[in-house]
């Protein structure tokens, strides 16, 4: 197909604009504050002080501890969930009518679904109480303001990003594969582990990815789940430019968040692309 | 009949009110070509997939070696599948795909690799071992799901209309190959087509379906020769299909008596003549031929032969297919001309 030169440059030019006035200037804008000193000169001082206090090497451990957490807990939650709809719901009012029921937390603050969490998670809430009937434990769990706090508020959050990314590659499967796997011999484990699996990485990998990077950077959640008791780099940025004032502070934590995430991404597409060559 | 290897019983599928399959019973010898044959809908696919495990009959069995599989999943029946988009696994090799059942049995890999290369240089694929689907042409995909099928030696290979997707110069060459690969093996076939020439060429058998039921089967021969039915005369080649009333017991058309008794058969009835039966000009003496006055109101040349239309007394119209010679040659249109042709080739048909 051949296309008139300036409906390309329409069609490449108002993405690439909009990508240079809301992301490369913005970020750029950041980049060079990190670089900033209160008495107006520049120095990498803000790095070298990242680097040298445990302090930060550890709120960016925690904050990608628990996105990796989240990442795992919602691929296994979601995985199984678009398998389901996919597979096993034939009716496809009742499959749209679960999209939906999926789809909608999405259309609600995430302020107001954390502050749901903690009424069901805190000390008389409604997850407590039902062990405490059950008799499955004898005094409240502390669940809230904790690691797994947080990763359970954010995986609910996650969910609808796997679930649709996943879904979508499973149903672009075709069944006359798992047929033919069946035909061949294979109990319907092995052709899941042999055909459908390795057939949907595409979707694990995307889902995966959206959900790490959206947990990375995320904010409301973990700060109110955290009840400050726990502090992830979002929440120190946060404090940075909102509490401290100290914008060269915050820009440099920013852009330290944004490498070690990048960092981590390349390496995981650069392990799969090993993986799959081997 | 006991001792056939596949005994399908009053196979019944519904799916709501719709029979797909609505009273099927079938053998099919060890060793035997079966083509099932009919138009999209007729439930011949259906028929294919009950076999293969993965459709549930709702009524009726299906055995092979003389034991009930309708229980059994399609894991364990010892059939296996040739599929019509062929269904190869693409995140695999040419020859990991073909490996893919021996391994499930658990096949030593030694033995498996020996298996795999067999039966590519069987199918005129050795040396693709290591390429994928996505790099094969519809051919070359066709022959992998062939021999990915063949290798686990199943006791029947169904094939659903293995050869639908490729030209037809290459149908015709598989088709030949199918056909020796299929003596050379001394598997069971059942072959799904909608392509009549395609089950006449290949099959010892041919089941001609209908709306779920099995119209006809036998011979590619009977079924051409004696059509049990409109449909199937339809169906299987060309027909001329002739509308006639009955006058004391026989056969009239437009107050022409034809030489065919059809007692019992109601006021109307249906003669069916193949084109190339008809024969145009003098008829010979002997054999007692049925002739018939006409009038050519079309001439189509084909190379070998001429096809004529000409009207009968009573208007309707009939196709001849007449080998090009004097008699033919000078015939014109509007001109009357004599038509005859060996009694026994007329059939009469039930309404």
């Amino acid at each position: 197909m051949r296309i008139n030169p300036w409906s390309a440059v329409l069609l490449l030019g108002v993405p690439v604009a909009f990508l240079i006035i809301f992301f490369i200037v913005p970020f750029g804008t950041v980049a060079v504050t990190s670089f900033r000193m209160p008495d107006g000169g520049w120095s990498a001082a803000n790095y070298e002080k990242i680097a040298t206090d445990a302090y930060y090497w550890g709120a960016l451990y925690l904050t990608f501890k628990i996105a990796l957490w989240v990442t795992l807990i919602v691929l296994l939650v979601g995985y199984p969930l678009a398998y389901t709809i996919t597979y096993n719901v034939r009716n496809p009012l009742l499959r749209r009518f679960i999209y939906i029921v999926i789809v909608t937390p999405l259309f609600t603050s995430s302020i107001v679904r954390a502050f749901g969490w903690l009424v069901l998670l805190g000390r008389k809430g409604m997850v407590n109480e039902t062990l405490m009937s059950l008799e499955l434990i004898d005094k409240p769990l502390q669940i809230l303001f904790t690691e797994g706090g947080i990763v359970i508020g954010m995986a609910y959050i996650m969910l609808p990003f796997m679930v649709l990314t996943v879904a979508s590659i499973l149903q672009n499967i075709n069944t006359s594969l798992l047929e033919a796997a069946r035909d061949l011999g294979a109990h319907p484990v092995v052709a899941f582990l042999k055909v459908t699996f390795p057939l949907s990485l595409p979707g694990v990998i995307a889902g995966s990815l959206i959900v790490f990077t959206l947990s990375v950077s995320a904010y409301v959640t973990p700060s109110i789940l955290s009840g400050g008791k726990k502090t992830v780099m979002s929440m120190l940025i946060y404090q940075q430019y909102a509490a401290t004032l100290n914008f060269p502070f915050g820009a440099t934590l920013a852009v330290a968040l944004l490498v070690s995430t990048l960092l981590l991404i390349a390496g995981y597409l650069l392990v799969i692309e090993r993986h799959a060559k081997g | 009949m006991a001792g056939d290897l596949i005994e399908i019983v009053g196979l019944v599928k519904r799916y709501g009110a719709v029979a797909a399959l609505d009273g099927v019973s079938i053998n099919v010898r060890q060793g035997e070509f079966l083509a099932l044959l009919g138009p999209s809908g007729c439930g011949k696919t259906t028929l294919l997939r009950s076999i293969a495990g993965f459709v549930e009959p709702t009524e009726g069995q299906v055995r092979i070696g003389g034991k009930v599989i309708n229980d059994v999943p399609p894991h364990e029946r010892p059939v296996n599948t040739v599929f019509q988009n062929y269904a190869l696994f693409p995140h695999m090799t040419v020859a990991d795909n073909v490996a893919f059942g021996p391994r499930r049995k658990g096949t030593p890999k030694a033995e498996v690799a020996k298996q795999v290369a067999d039966v590519l240089a069987m199918v005129g694929m050795d040396g693709y071992g290591e390429r994928y689907p996505r790099q094969l042409s519809g051919g070359q995909q066709q022959r992998i799901a062939l021999a990915r099928a063949i290798v686990n030696q199943p006791q029947v290979l169904l094939l659903d209309e293995p050869l639908g997707a490729l030209d037809l110069k290459l149908r015709k060459r598989m088709q030949v190959e199918l056909k020796r690969l299929h003596g050379q093996l001394g598997i069971t076939f059942i072959y799904v087509t909608h392509d009549q020439e395609e089950a006449l060429a290949m099959a010892d058998r041919i089941a001609v379906m209908n709306q779920g039921k099995i119209a006809q089967i036998g011979t590619g021969q009977d079924i051409y020769r004696a059509p049990n039915s409109r449909y199937v005369a339809d169906f299987i080649g060309e027909a001329n299909l002739i509308e006639c009333t009955v006058k004391n017991g026989r056969l009239d058309l437009g107050g022409v008596t034809l030489p065919y008794d059809v007692a019992g058969a109601g006021a109307r009835a249906t003669l069916m003549i193949r084109p190339e039966d008809i024969h145009l000009g003098a008829p010979p003496s002997d054999g007692a031929p049925v002739v018939l006055k006409a009038t050519v109101r079309d001439k189509v040349f084909l190379g070998s032969a001429w096809r004529v239309y000409a009207a009968l007394p009573s208007v309707q119209e009939i196709a001849a297919h007449a080998a090009s010679g004097d008699a033919v040659d000078h015939v014109a249109k509007g001109g009357a001309i004599e038509l005859w042709w060996p009694r026994d080739r007329g059939r009469v048909l039930a309404q």
